[in-house]
């Protein structure tokens, strides 16, 4: 109140401004930085040295009926050397929720998962438990007798 | 003796110029806690925070030794285990204790769901505690692999593909936890800062809010439980008793800690497969066991869509309830809660039985 008593408005005013101003101030500076926050903490793909064909193994390194996890690019393959003496490659994550399976020559050969029961045949379809989809396949070929693995 | 009297009331009197001493301890004098047939609970809320005090000592001691690379991570626990004095001790603690909490969190959870506890104007003290409860959960995770064993490799590659199946948002929420395509270097530095700077910020604002919420309500009385007078007041009758609970569970720990010292498996090898017996810590294992038994595709839906979408709309409900039982809100007895309540804790424990024996 002023001295003819009527309210002054100006100070009320100038608070109404600044905290408008601090509304719209907090409004543009959150949205930047959330986006900032959410592009820091989500990994970045860095480029890895991309392989298409990778020569893993010798042919000697697995016998017939047993099978080895190598690495190609990031992945771990499974390589298969069959009765039969064909060479198949798979990844060897399981499909279900990404553990390295296991290859079992004993009766008939095939692949398990430890961690929550799936079963994949040797051509790694998917028989038993919950994994949804079959291994991922590879193409494995034997050339001047080391094992060659490649994308399909 | 008496001639430090004069001296602690100077100590006293300058304080209660600065800080007035006397009007919060009078504050505090006047929590009571009722008496009735169903009291004993109580003492489980404190046991959980005996239990994180525990291991907020017992984790910083073992940051002193403890190295969060691919590298060293393993043979830093090794070293802390075989070779610091006492090292595996401390690190026996921090793993019992973590158990013991989830355990006295998950009692005091139940009891507080059973007693109606969250009904008005409680609401947001069991809205804290469920929140508490995630924090909690997210403790054992995170620091689950910090070893580095094989065991917790493995668990860790599981528990980070959980969220795949989630719509939009499942690749995103698998590669921020990994850090990377795959468990490595990037993810185990991601767990270690979680496990040790962001998760215990939010535990301790979590918990401080819910303990100025617990001294400014009080403790709840179970709907139409009758109350037996004089209630007991919190200083200094009451927290003997906890104290009392607390030099318990003290001793429960530090027997489980030197009979059944922690142990360390293996090495983790990214490279092998998976050895039998591949099993979180025992309060996820309600997730990991229907994770298991769930098909493939249940109505043409994917299995672990619909173990996920479970997990997520029952964790929604969990969080809500105060908000969704209106009948306990106005005293009214709400039997579906209850009912809710019991076969939710019959699923945990069956979930837990069949993973145990390995059904």
């Amino acid at each position: 109140m002023n001295d003819l008593g009527k309210p002054v408005p100006s100070s009320p005013t100038r608070r109404d401004f600044l905290s408008r101003l601090l509304k719209f101030w907090s409004l543009v500076t959150v949205i930047p930085i959330g986006t900032a926050i959410i592009r820091y903490v989500t990994p970045v793909q860095r480029d890895v040295d991309v392989r298409e064909s990778l020569r893993v193994a010798s042919v000697q390194d697995i016998e017939r009926n047993t099978a080895k996890i190598v690495r190609f690019n990031k992945e771990p393959v499974i390589i298969v050397h069959t009765r039969t003496g064909q060479f198949k490659a798979f990844s060897a994550r399981c499909t279900h929720l990404g553990c390295i399976v296991q290859f079992k020559s004993e009766g008939t050969p095939h692949f398990i998962c430890n961690c929550h029961g799936s079963q994949f045949d040797i051509n790694g379809i998917n028989i038993a438990g919950p994994a949804p989809r079959p291994l991922s396949p590879f193409k494995a070929k034997v050339d001047k007798s080391s094992i060659v693995v490649s994308r399909i | 003796m008496s001639r430090f009297l004069p001296v602690a009331s100077s100590v006293y009197r300058w304080l209660e110029q600065r800080l007035p001493v006397a009007s919060v301890a009078d504050y505090f004098s006047k929590k009571v806690v009722p008496r009735h047939k169903h009291s004993f609970w109580y003492y489980f809320g404190g046991l959980t925070l005996f239990f994180f005090i525990i291991q907020l000592i017992s984790g910083i001691l073992l940051a002193l030794y403890y190295n969060p690379t691919q590298e060293h991570a393993y043979e830093s626990v090794r070293i802390i285990i075989n070779e610091v004095p006492y090292g595996w001790l401390i690190r026996s603690v921090h793993s019992w204790s973590a158990n013991l909490m989830v355990g006295t969190l998950f009692i005091h959870m139940f009891s507080a769901l059973f007693m109606r506890a969250y009904r008005k104007p409680r609401e947001l003290m069991w809205v804290s505690g469920v929140i508490l409860l995630f924090v909690t959960l997210g403790f054992g995770f995170t620091g689950y692999l910090l070893p580095w064993d094989t065991m917790a490799y493995f668990a860790t590659l599981i528990g980070t593909e959980v969220p795949k199946t989630l719509p939009i948002v499942g690749d995103w929420g698998v590669s921020l936890l990994k850090g990377s395509g795959e468990v490595g270097a990037e993810t185990l530095i991601r767990m270690y800062s979680i496990h040790i700077i962001l998760l215990p910020l939010v535990a301790l604002f979590l918990i401080s809010f819910h303990l100025i919420l617990n001294q400014i309500l009080g403790s709840s009385v179970p709907i139409g439980t009758q109350v037996k007078d004089p209630p007991v007041p919190f200083f200094p009758n009451f927290l003997y008793r906890d104290l009392i609970s607390w030099v318990l569970g003290f001793l429960v720990l530090i027997s489980l800690s030197i009979l059944a010292p922690w142990g360390l498996g293996e090495k983790a090898d990214p490279l092998a497969s998976a050895p039998l017996g591949i099993k979180p810590e025992w309060y996820f294992w309600p997730l990991y066991q229907s994770l298991k038994i769930i098909p493939p595709t249940v109505f043409s839906i994917n299995g672990e869509m619909i173990v996920n979408g479970v997990l997520g709309i029952m964790s929604l409900f969990w969080l809500l309830i105060p908000f969704i039982d209106r009948k306990a809100s106005i005293e009214q007895k709400s039997r579906p809660f209850t009912v809710v309540g019991a076969a939710l804790v019959l699923y945990l424990i069956l979930m837990i039985g069949f993973a145990y024996f390995d059904i």
